[in-house]
């Protein structure tokens, strides 16, 4: 396992393809474009094909969080990679689930699968 | 409450030791009366209740200052009485008996204060502008336990109903039911879904089977509340499983536009859970003869 600090998240590298994204409280999703290049670049150069995103720190899910999420996972599939967030908590999905619409652009799994 | 002076305390501390038989016996008297005949009270604890009221009493008007209900000595009195309204009501008793009750001790004193021939009128005035005020704080004591046990009785009942209407059931490993009875209004749902989405956390379910049989009509409302519970549970990471939606839910959902694109549905629970272990790769088959 390897890891990366990107400001704001920690970027691990687990098993050959996959990829584990831990946000910090101090992730600043303001300036979402360079933060997103950033990710897909580290993603691209191990050749990722999946990244976790692991939600088990955040209570609560805004919608502009929500569509940093989906914009984050677009892009991602954009350079072939599958994005699953993960141990999402019971409160952020509750509220999640009380404004989306239709279904997310990342897959959901209560864990990374071995 | 009402200011006293130093005499009128004097006076009626030293009428009550003068008179502490007979008060207390009146008092004991009724006391047999209103909690003895419906055995809420036993003679001995009926006894008791008097003298130790008669006891606290004194130390109240024999205290630093009578007035003061911030004193450790109004504090008992009214701990006291607090104490007393809670176990009447424990044993099925009335607040209305106990404050009846609580109005027969103070004109027992008022009465024993009025056949007393040498207290001047305007110490009589004073006493009993003291004692007014004093049971006034007392019986407010008394319907705050009141209160208090009844806030108890309503949250218990809450409580109960919380669990009774939320029969989450881990019916094999990872896999939880919830059988849904009735409407699904706005505050069920939240209860419903707070308790499903912390059980699916912790048993880290993996697909929930929700049965819909006993759902009489479903409105738009209702509709909305039961895809909000799928969308959560799928964003929990786990299969939601909608089972037994009868032919008038279906109808009922298709008028209201309601799309279960994304949701699998079975038509029995039995059917739900085949197929929540077929996705976890469990086989189940009959035993061989």
């Amino acid at each position: 396992m390897s890891g990366m600090a990107i400001s704001g998240l920690h970027l691990t590298q687990i098993g050959r393809e996959n990829f584990l994204l831990e946000p910090s409280h101090s992730l600043d999703i303001s300036g979402s474009d360079e933060l997103l290049v950033e990710i897909l670049q580290r993603l691209q150069e191990a050749k990722a094909s999946t990244l976790y995103y692991d939600l088990a720190e955040l209570p609560l899910i805004e919608p502009r969080y929500y569509r940093w999420l989906n914009m984050l996972a677009r892009a991602c599939r954009a350079v072939n990679v599958a994005m699953v967030c993960i141990r999402m908590q019971p409160t952020a999905a509750f509220a999640l689930s009380s404004y989306m619409q239709g279904s997310p652009d990342f897959a959901v799994g209560q864990g990374v699968k071995q | 409450m009402a200011k006293q002076t130093k005499n009128t305390s004097k006076i009626l501390t030293e009428l009550l030791k003068l008179q502490i038989g007979n008060i207390s016996e009146r008092i004991e008297r009724e006391g047999q009366t209103v909690f003895g005949g419906s055995n809420l009270l036993e003679s001995d604890e009926i006894a008791d209740l008097s003298v130790q009221f008669l006891q606290l009493l004194v130390a109240l008007l024999e205290s630093k200052d009578p007035d003061d209900d911030a004193s450790p000595q109004f504090h008992a009195l009214e701990m006291f009485f607090n104490n007393l309204a809670k176990q009447i009501l424990v044993r099925g008793g009335r607040i209305e008996d106990l404050v009846r009750y609580i109005q027969f001790v103070q004109h027992t004193l008022i009465d024993t204060l009025g056949e007393d021939q040498n207290t001047k009128v305007d110490d009589a005035r004073a006493i009993l502008l003291y004692l007014s005020s004093l049971f006034n704080e007392l019986v407010l004591a008394v319907f705050q336990a009141y209160l208090s046990e009844k806030e108890r009785t309503i949250w218990a009942q809450e409580a109960e109903l919380r669990e009774t209407s939320t029969p989450i059931t881990e019916i094999w490993d990872g896999v939880l039911t919830l059988p849904i009875i009735g409407t699904l209004d706005s505050s069920r749902t939240m209860i419903v879904m707070e308790a499903l989405l912390n059980r699916i956390a912790s048993e880290r379910a993996v697909a929930v089977v929700m049965d819909l049989t006993g759902v009489k009509n479903i409105d738009s409302q209702v509709s909305h509340h039961l895809i909000q519970m799928v969308r959560a549970i799928q964003l929990m990471g786990a299969d939601a499983i909608l089972t037994g939606i009868r032919p008038d839910i279906a109808r009922a959902l298709t008028s209201l536009n309601i799309d279960l694109g994304n949701v699998t549905t079975r038509a029995t629970l039995s059917d739900g859970l085949k197929e929540a272990f077929r996705r976890m790769g469990i086989q189940i088959s009959h035993k061989a003869a």
